[in-house]
């Protein structure tokens, strides 16, 4: 009977200790390092700093309104290359993170002309490589001081003396699918002491062009200009929706307005492949 | 005596010494496994003198190589293939605000990294190995009683 006794308690003593050492290894398994990730918006040096369109007008931005929703970045083994074929539902992610629900309106010209990109979003993640990035930019509703519109754009352009205060607002709601960050430094890292950054950027050249660029290269070629959007002011204010620019610009102009718009995002200088379906 | 003279004699006159010339050139080679890029522009140009920064997997974020393409947007480098740096090489080439950046696997002792990897979390036990392993743990707490419980009644007889 003692020897019974001796072995059930053996048993039972193995059990839990044998059933600790197993609990204890899955936890270890289940703590993951986090970091933290910020999703920046950057209109460049052409938002902050202004610059000269392709046909000689000087460009500055006040306020530069972009309505962003659905942004997620996520972590993959391999690089994410939409332009080679991958599509978002093919993104074999290690994480995926959405930075907020619904839609948050961000003004890329807020600060100094040295300012830093926009900060839209920040989320705790696990640690890893958040190496590709997909946004939408959608119609603003409620409260965003551009609702009804995707994009606004207000400022002022001047060429020879001449001055036009802008107000242009368009309604082109896109999908961005993107991969890696491509600039000087590599982002996207979080490890548990360093913070990363994913950064949806906009090329505002692609609207306007750029004076500093070759005439005959293909951003100044694609790109509308303002000589167009100026020959729509009256009394040096030009003040239009989508719907007015659609009917007051020619039909080449307004194709050529509505595809510089749908290719304005970037991550960095890498290309994004865009959707324009809802 | 003589016959040691008589060798170490044949051994100075078969050495063939080495030359050295003043300005001698040397080309030297080894064979390796090189990866060649190309980087183009959408429409076909290529990227002639771009930048190009090469990360190896075991660190993805400090630049293991850097150069330039040349006229025709080639570059060639060829990858350290010690284990940590089995996996994806990422390339990047910028030029004039354009860029892109590719993933190139580097696949040679792959496998064997894999199991390295494997066996370091211990999750390649399988269902069975781990209940022989769990009985064999209870069966050594129960002689260890059974050895207790037997010199106890040992020393009471």
């Amino acid at each position: 009977m003692n020897k019974v006794r001796i072995i059930t308690y053996g048993i039972i003593l193995g059990s839990v200790i044998l059933s600790g050492f197993s609990r204890s290894e899955k936890q270890t398994i289940a703590a993951t390092e986090e970091g933290t990730l910020t999703l920046v918006a950057n209109g460049e040096d052409f938002v902050r700093q202004g610059f000269v369109s392709k046909d000689g007008w000087r460009i500055d931005f006040d306020r530069l309104y972009v309505n962003f929703s659905a942004a997620t970045a996520y972590s993959t083994e391999s690089s994410f290359e939409p332009q080679k074929g991958d599509t978002k539902e093919s993104i074999e992610y290690q994480h995926r993170i959405e930075f907020f629900d619904g839609a948050t309106t961000a003004d890329l010209a807020a600060g100094e002309a040295n300012a830093e990109p926009i900060v839209v979003a920040q989320a705790d993640v696990p640690t890893g490589f958040y190496n590709a990035l997909t946004w939408k930019i959608s119609t603003a509703e409620g409260d965003s001081p551009i609702a009804g519109n995707t994009i606004a754009l207000l400022g002022q352009a001047t060429k020879d003396g001449q001055t036009i205060n802008f107000d242009l607002g368009f309604n082109q709601p896109a999908e961005y699918i993107c991969g890696e960050f491509v600039g000087e430094s590599r982002q996207g890292i979080v490890t548990a002491d360093t913070s990363g950054q994913v950064e949806a950027t906009f090329h505002f050249d692609h609207i306007f062009g750029d004076a500093d660029t070759p005439p005959e290269d293909a951003l100044n070629q694609d790109a509308l200009g303002f000589q167009p959007l100026a020959e729509l002011a009256s009394n040096g204010t030009l003040q239009l929706d989508d719907a007015e620019l659609a009917s007051q610009l020619s039909e080449q102009e307004y194709q050529q307005l509505t595809e510089a718009v749908s290719g304005l995002g970037h991550v960095g200088e890498g290309h994004c492949i865009v959707s324009t379906a809802e | 005596m003589n016959k040691l003279y008589f060798i170490l004699s044949l051994l100075v006159l078969t050495t063939v010494p080495k030359q050295v010339l003043a300005h001698g050139a040397n080309i030297e080679y080894r064979e390796t496994s090189a990866i060649n890029i190309q980087a183009k522009y959408d429409d076909g140009t290529p990227m002639a003198n771009a930048q190009v920064v090469i990360y190896a997997p075991s660190d993805r974020t400090t630049p293991w190589l850097k150069g330039t393409t040349d006229q025709s947007g080639n570059f060639t480098f060829v990858p350290d293939t010690n284990a940590e740096n089995i996996g994806n090489w990422d390339v990047k080439v910028r030029q004039s605000g354009h860029g892109d950046i590719t993933s190139i696997p580097v696949s040679k002792e792959a496998e064997n990294a894999a199991i390295t990897q494997l066996s370091s979390d211990g999750s390649d036990y399988t269902s069975a190995q781990k209940a022989v392993m769990a009985a064999a743990g209870v069966w050594g707490f129960i002689g260890t009683a059974l050895f207790f419980s037997r010199s106890k009644s040992s020393k009471l007889d």
